[in-house]
């Protein structure tokens, strides 16, 4: 299985590593974003039950939540230029990492719009009825009362997602997108280290999470600074994390404990 | 003047509200009392169109709506014309004490942002919390808070305030000074309805009692009329839970 | 090339032989994983010296990390010590002998371990402490407060974080097709390249891997109600 193991390769990959980090994150931003502009979408007809709509976005959402990333990336890269020459549409030359994109934007964009109508729900019934009582209306109330504190709630949602998308772009080297886990494989064969890089390649994920944890407790400060103790905050955030740090039930934020 | 027509509400099977008929003049301290369960808050809740009711109507001076079949401005104009005090406060928490009091006015009656600001310290003052303008609702204790939801509804400046058992949520040595604003400001001559549980205090403050019990009004009257020589059965049961020694107003 | 709904279900039937390995995988995955977990959190409640910083540090790596990090790692790792021991001690058996989905199934129970460890913590440590003191004072023992009153409190609120992990190993495990292992990924890229019909056959997988995931959160909403009896004061 290869030559020696030699600590010191770890460093030297590390660093061979690092240019990478910048395709990584320019897939999961571009994802995210996409992922907002969907979900926020997805999330409008659950939240004012809008008849058919609502339930096109519940069966979206249960698709992309109840199927693998892994499966989703195979489908859309393969699957979707084949049902596409179908209406005559030729997209073989568009790049591989748009297709990428794509796929994780709709992958997190079921997620965003879970964590948009939990966020908006979870805000105290008693400052919606205060709001109406001093005479605002729906849209003054909700631009003004509802809106800023459903977003303090949801801020540490989308770090969580942030993460989890980071960690999920770790498999778009299955489609040949030269990212940190592609680069990773390719050191290794270089010289069969392959434990040395694949540590590296841990590594530099490990370091970006922690990086990005740190930030969002940051924006969590400065944003939620009017919201409950952090103790209480902490308890909420922490059973919001689940396997790949992505809210997919949240039957502890939401206040009536129902199911997203 | 206020008056309420046939006023029911039923929540599914139970009926809450069996037809209330009330009439409230300007300038009266209403108080509302009667056992858990006897519609009291939900009466109060139907003014102000937070719960709908199934039947009835209501009429401030010339403005009248049919709840059964209101309309979305008709909602709105009512509740600009009330002002609700809550139980739970429901301060709005992302805003500071000043601006809390500031939010009616800036977005209902379209004041400007200075004007405002005037108005609120000016009212922050009279409920003894002019120096915590820019503190935050979470910093504030139950009794603090509650002042600010008072002077948030003062500030309205509405043809009534309802108050939704306003001290039952606070610790007892803070209720004493949330009822001395509430007597202060009663005596100013603003129409109030009071939903509340302390016996003595409405009694001293309010110019019209009401029990309600099982969805209607059993007995209305003067307040030491009432408490002296209550005449229906259930008033005088409900009554005697408080003795003469409860009703001690500290 | 038209779309062949019939090689849908053509697909689906091919595929669906790889299902028991994923099952397999999944759920002596979560198994062990969740006997991992609960040591960890208990050694990390309880503040053992040493060990509670080795496992809050297990627990951070591992949820900082992407799964399929733990798995090339374990996977090469294991190998070369294998190895090397093979060859040191003239053993007759390396690391070809051990079959794939071992490899798939050791590192996903690392994997599972991290991240159930915090959801069997935050289940203990949730409840209500005054649980406990009444426990012990009508004379329970430690393990008797336990086994009675914190553990099945503790089980009712982490079901649906239970399930959400359950499910999220369910969806990892596609990744065990790096290591050769023939799931119900693997099964479909084969039936896809075989026969030139690549949405028919994801299609396919998709929908088995959905079916499964609704299952899973069927039954767990009715265990939930089963079990939170007691939470909404007997109203079943």
């Amino acid at each position: 299985m290869g030559a020696d193991f030699k600590a010191g390769l770890i460093f030297e990959y590390f660093i061979k590593l690092l240019p990478f980090i910048k395709i990584s994150l320019i897939i999961v931003g571009s994802s995210i974003l996409v992922g907002l502009g969907v979900g926020l979408l997805i999330a409008l007809p659950r939240m004012y039950k809008v008849p058919i709509f609502q339930r096109v976005s519940q069966i979206y959402v249960s698709f992309f939540r109840g199927t693998p990333i892994l499966i989703q990336l195979f489908l859309i890269y393969y699957g979707v230029p084949e049902l596409l020459k179908l209406v005559e549409v030729d997209v073989s030359r568009i790049d591989v990492l748009y297709f990428v994109i794509l796929t994780y934007g709709l992958h997190s964009a079921a997620f965003i719009s879970e964590g948009i109508r939990a966020s908006v729900s979870a805000v105290d019934r008693g400052q919606i009825e205060a709001a109406y009582s001093v005479g605002m209306d729906g849209y003054q109330a909700f631009k003004r009362i509802i809106a800023p504190q459903a977003f303090a709630i949801w801020i540490p949602i989308l770090g969580n997602l942030l993460i989890g998308t980071l960690k999920d772009t770790s498999l778009a080297f299955t489609l040949g997108v030269m990212e940190l886990t592609g680069q990773s494989q390719t050191l290794g064969l270089l010289n069969r280290h392959f434990i040395e890089s694949y540590l590296a390649l841990a590594l530099v994920y490990f370091i970006l999470s922690v990086f990005l944890e740190k930030g969002f407790i940051l924006l969590e400060n400065r944003f939620g600074k009017y919201e409950r103790t952090s103790v209480e905050k902490k308890e909420k955030t922490f059973k919001i994390r689940n396997l790949f740090g992505k809210m997919n039930r949240d039957v502890v934020v939401v206040k009536e404990g129902t199911r997203l | 003047m206020i008056t309420l027509t046939n006023v029911t509400k039923s929540f599914g099977k139970n009926h809450v509200l069996k037809g209330i008929d009330l009439t409230v003049n300007k300038g009266e301290v209403v108080a509302i009392l009667g056992p858990s369960g006897s519609g009291k808050t939900t009466l109060l809740r139907c003014i102000n169109y937070l719960e709908k009711p199934n039947k009835g109507k209501i009429s401030i001076d010339d403005f009248n709506v049919d709840f059964s079949q209101a309309s979305k401005n008709e909602i709105l104009s009512l509740r600009q014309k009330t002002a609700m005090v809550f139980q739970q406060f429901n301060l709005f928490k992302n805003k500071t004490v000043v601006e809390n009091v500031m939010e009616g006015l800036i977005v209902a009656k379209k004041w400007s942002k200075e004007a405002a600001y005037k108005k609120s310290a000016e009212l922050l003052e009279k409920v003894g919390l002019g120096n915590k303008l820019e503190s935050y609702p979470l910093q504030l204790s139950g009794g603090q808070q509650q002042r600010v939801g008072i002077a948030r509804a003062l500030a309205l400046n509405p043809e009534v305030i309802l108050f939704d058992e306003p001290t039952s949520a606070l610790d007892p040595e803070l209720v004493g000074e949330v009822l001395a604003i509430i007597r202060k400001i009663a005596k100013e001559g603003i129409t109030m309805i009071i939903v509340t549980h302390e016996m003595a205090f409405a009694r001293d403050v309010a110019n019209h009692v009401v029990f309600m019990d099982g969805g209607i009004i059993v007995e209305e009257g003067d307040p030491k009329a009432l408490f002296q020589s209550p005449k229906e059965e259930r008033t005088i049961q409900f009554l005697k839970r408080f003795s003469e020694e409860d009703m001690y107003y500290i | 090339m038209k779309l062949d709904f019939s090689f849908i279900w053509k697909a689906f039937i091919q595929i669906l032989p790889a299902m028991p390995t994923t099952l397999f995988i999944t759920f002596l995955s979560v198994l062990i994983g969740f006997v991992i977990g609960t040591f960890t959190a208990i050694v990390r409640i309880y503040k053992v010296p040493i060990l509670s910083q080795a496992a809050s540090s297990y627990v951070t790596i591992i949820r900082g990390t992407p799964m399929i990090t733990h798995l090339l790692i374990i996977y090469y790792s294991i190998s070369m010590l294998l190895d090397s021991l093979a060859k040191h001690y003239h053993l007759s058996f390396n690391s070809s002998s051990i079959p794939m989905t071992a490899f798939a199934i050791i590192s996903f129970s690392i994997t599972a371990g991290a991240y159930l460890s915090e959801v069997v913590r935050a289940g203990i440590t949730n409840i209500d402490r005054g649980q406990i003191e009444a426990a012990y004072s009508v004379g329970m023992t430690t393990t008797q407060a336990l086994r009675r009153i914190v553990f099945p409190q503790a089980f009712a609120v982490s079901l649906p974080n239970l399930s959400n992990t359950f499910i999220g190993m369910l969806h990892g495990s596609t990744l065990a097709f790096i290591v050769s292992v023939v799931d119900i990924n693997a099964k479909a890229q084969i039936v896809a390249s075989t026969n030139w019909k690549y949405f028919e056959a994801y299609i396919a997988a998709a929908l088995i891997f959905w079916g499964i995931t609704l299952v899973i959160e069927r039954m767990t909403s009715l265990l939930e109600k089963r079990f939170s009896v007691f939470s909404r004061g007997g109203v079943k």
